[in-house]
């Protein structure tokens, strides 16, 4: 590989050192009618490049206008689309589209030099199968030059195998994208950009054969945007490199945080729960300094303050203060999300809560065991005073009182006079 | 300011920054049109009511002489048998479309930019042609910094929402390349979308007629339309002249200048 093309291959998949990219396909106004994410598109990628994307795809006259916010070293590649088709705008009985198109056009626009010229990190190209054989060879015949061309100037070719037309079925697609994917690599493609087959094993398969980077993409937009993450998630389990999604990102409500989920999954490996935890996600972790506790226990009032108004003593409190004997020093019991409680639950009553990252009961699960009261290695598990009744109207004499960290901001280390109990540090949680 | 930018002032009003144009390159296609028959006769008079001239690349040199108060040039880039009917001397079997100058020539001609149809409701081909040139021409154009106006034509059989068409010919001009669009007045809604996608790209609009356009042509200035783009027609106007000079008033805000107290002397 010349250095040229490793250079912008680096750009595209190395951005995080991880052999990954999250691209946004934005590339629509040039192929459909126009739609609100045609409109808004300086809007939506504003958006995206807020949310850390690594490339985006342009037609090239957005390629030119849009530029300068590709700008600098933090900036995300630019993709160009090279050549054109009407696939969107197919058919004489789709009254939706303002000039309804009868037959599939597929077209080199411009050439490799030209979308170097353009500022492009990569281009993108389609492969027509099963429309029919000339379509498919002039597809042959455009991916073949696109290819020499981009080999000459180091720039990546990232070919797009689409499964579309007559011959297409539903049991045959994945085998024609399989064909299609191989048929790219074999004409010289530097990447793919390819529909995910459905499920993990075909596209292993096909990543598997096709040895060269994959961006899945993510079709016609979902309503929700679970479906697209886990779409992503399940692409990357397949060993792709990432995705090049369009409509699920440029029609998202939230571009930018949707853009912030997938690089979450893609480059800090999170779950897809983990994920969709993007913006509220303030995971704390409380730590001590011993030496700094006077033994006042002005932590334990506040917790039982700001959680058991009107009940009596602190032994509801979700943290204690014991004296060490042989120091003569206190020492600060709270949880520390070590997770054991929520190992040992039969009935996985616990859980992380997803917006604070505390314990979470769920009393509808608890059955009152009490295993997560013994195996609290701090403990500060405790029975509560009271039952409760759960949603079917069974009733439980107590439930585990378990610290919720205030909801991310735990009274404890606000009322601390010496700073003793503190906030160290933000923690992963697998 | 670059050298592209620096051109497509060249057919602004620097006092309010809106445009009028005047295209007369249908005769390319059309022949000698009402009004239009001896070119350099019946153009010359309005050079200084208008701020840009749309020619073909063999009339350009008819219009040397131009003061600074008259009109840009923009050369038509291309040719096309769409604008004419089935009474035309000579039908369409088929439609064609196709490039007469490159950008480099347009700009040794001495053009303020380049002019493109885009063609819509053809047989794909058609459509596909179009965008090729206007990101050709575009990438051309940028290269020497000489502005591409995109010239949306939705006037072919296979045109289903005529508003809708317009749009998607504007989305095409901009995603191609463009450095401004030149519309048919879609109505309010259309419009609007069309002033959003392009962001602040200037967009000129043609009214439907030259007489009755008074409203369009305001709702359209309202919305954020640069200017008036007309075409051939107006010169079948009795008066075009006086046609255009009332147009011209009409998106030109009326300037006046208060008198002060005399002084006695």
């Amino acid at each position: 590989m010349g250095a040229g093309l490793q250079s912008r291959m680096d750009r595209l998949f190395n951005r995080h050192g991880d052999g990954r990219a999250v691209c946004v396909a934005a590339d629509h106004g040039y192929m459909s009618d126009v739609t609100t994410n045609v409109v808004n598109l300086r809007t939506i990628l504003d958006q995206v490049i807020q949310g850390g994307v690594d490339g985006v795809l342009l037609s090239p006259g957005q390629a030119v206008r849009l530029a300068p916010q590709f700008q600098g070293r933090d900036g995300p590649a630019m993709i160009v689309r090279a050549d054109w088709m009407n696939m969107p705008r197919l058919g004489t009985s789709n009254v939706a589209n303002a000039v309804p198109q009868r037959l599939l056009v597929h077209e080199k626009i411009v050439t490799a030099t030209q979308a170097l010229e353009l500022g492009a990190t990569a281009i993108t190209i389609y492969l027509f199968l099963g429309y029919n054989d000339s379509i498919e060879a002039a597809g042959i015949d455009i991916c073949a030059r696109f290819a020499a061309e981009c080999r000459q100037v180091g720039l990546p070719c990232i070919m797009e195998p689409l499964a579309y037309g007559g011959q297409v079925t539903g049991t045959n697609i994945v085998e024609i994208l399989t064909l299609g994917a191989r048929m790219c690599v074999e004409l010289g493609a530097d990447a793919l950009k390819i529909p995910y087959t459905g499920d993990v094993k075909s596209f292993r398969r096909l990543v598997e054969m096709a040895d060269v980077p994959v961006l899945v993409l993510g079709g016609a937009r979902s309503e929700y945007e679970r479906d697209a993450l886990e779409l992503f998630s399940e692409g990357l389990e397949a060993r792709s490199s990432g995705c090049l999604m369009g409509r699920n990102v440029t029609k998202s409500p939230n571009p930018g945080r949707l853009i912030e989920q997938l690089c979450g999954i893609a480059h800090n490996g999170l779950s897809v729960d983990r994920a969709l935890c993007t913006e509220e996600w303030d995971f704390i972790r409380l730590k001590a300094h011993p030496a700094k506790c006077t033994g006042c226990d002005l932590c334990v009032t506040a917790c039982v303050a700001s959680h058991d108004r009107g009940s009596y003593g602190t032994h509801l409190a979700r943290l204690s203060i014991t004296s060490a004997s042989q120091s003569g020093g206190h020492k600060v019991m709270f949880c520390t999300l070590c997770k054991k409680c929520l190992e040992v639950c039969p009935t996985d009553a616990l859980r992380w809560h997803p917006q604070t990252g505390a314990v979470e009961l769920l009393v509808d699960n608890c059955t009152a065991c009490g295993d997560c009261v013994d195996v609290c290695p701090t403990g500060v598990i405790f029975h509560s005073d009271s039952g409760i009744h759960t949603s079917s109207g069974e009733y439980l004499d107590w439930y585990p009182i378990v610290c919720d960290l205030c909801a991310g901001e735990p009274e404890c280390t606000r009322v601390c006079p010496t700073g003793a109990i503190f906030i160290a540090e933000r923690v992963e949680l697998t | 300011m670059d050298s592209k930018t620096y051109r497509i002032k060249e057919f602004f009003n620097p006092a309010d920054q809106r445009s009028l144009i005047v295209d007369t390159s249908a005769c390319l296609s059309l022949g000698p049109l009402p009004g239009l028959e001896i070119f350099k006769q019946d153009v010359k008079p309005i050079l200084h009511l208008v701020d840009g001239v749309v020619t073909s690349p063999g009339q350009v040199q008819v219009l040397s002489g131009r003061t600074h108060k008259d009109a840009a040039l923009l050369v038509r880039a291309d040719w096309t048998n769409a604008m004419r009917g089935p009474e035309f001397v000579l039908p369409p079997d088929k439609i064609k479309h196709i490039t007469l100058i490159n950008a480099s020539q347009a700009l040794e001609l001495g053009g303020s930019a380049l002019v493109l149809y885009f063609l819509l409701g053809h047989e794909e081909q058609i459509e596909a042609g179009c965008l090729k040139m206007t990101v050709q021409l575009a990438i051309e154009g940028s290269q020497i910094g000489l502005p591409l106006i995109i010239d949306v034509q939705p006037i072919g059989e296979r045109v289903v929402l005529q508003s809708k068409a317009v749009e998607l010919g504007a989305s095409y001009g901009l995603e191609g390349g463009a450095d401004g669009i030149a519309v048919p007045w879609p109505g309010v809604e259309s419009f609007k979308i069309i002033i959003k996608m392009a962001a602040g790209m200037p967009v000129w609009v043609k009214p439907r007629t030259i007489d009755n356009a008074q409203n369009e042509i305001d709702e359209a200035l309202q919305l954020g339309a640069t200017g008036l783009w007309l075409d051939e027609k107006v010169f079948a106007h009795p008066d075009a002249a006086g046609r255009i000079e009332s147009l011209s008033s009409q998106i030109y805000p009326a300037i006046t200048i208060k008198e002060g107290p005399q002084e006695s002397l």
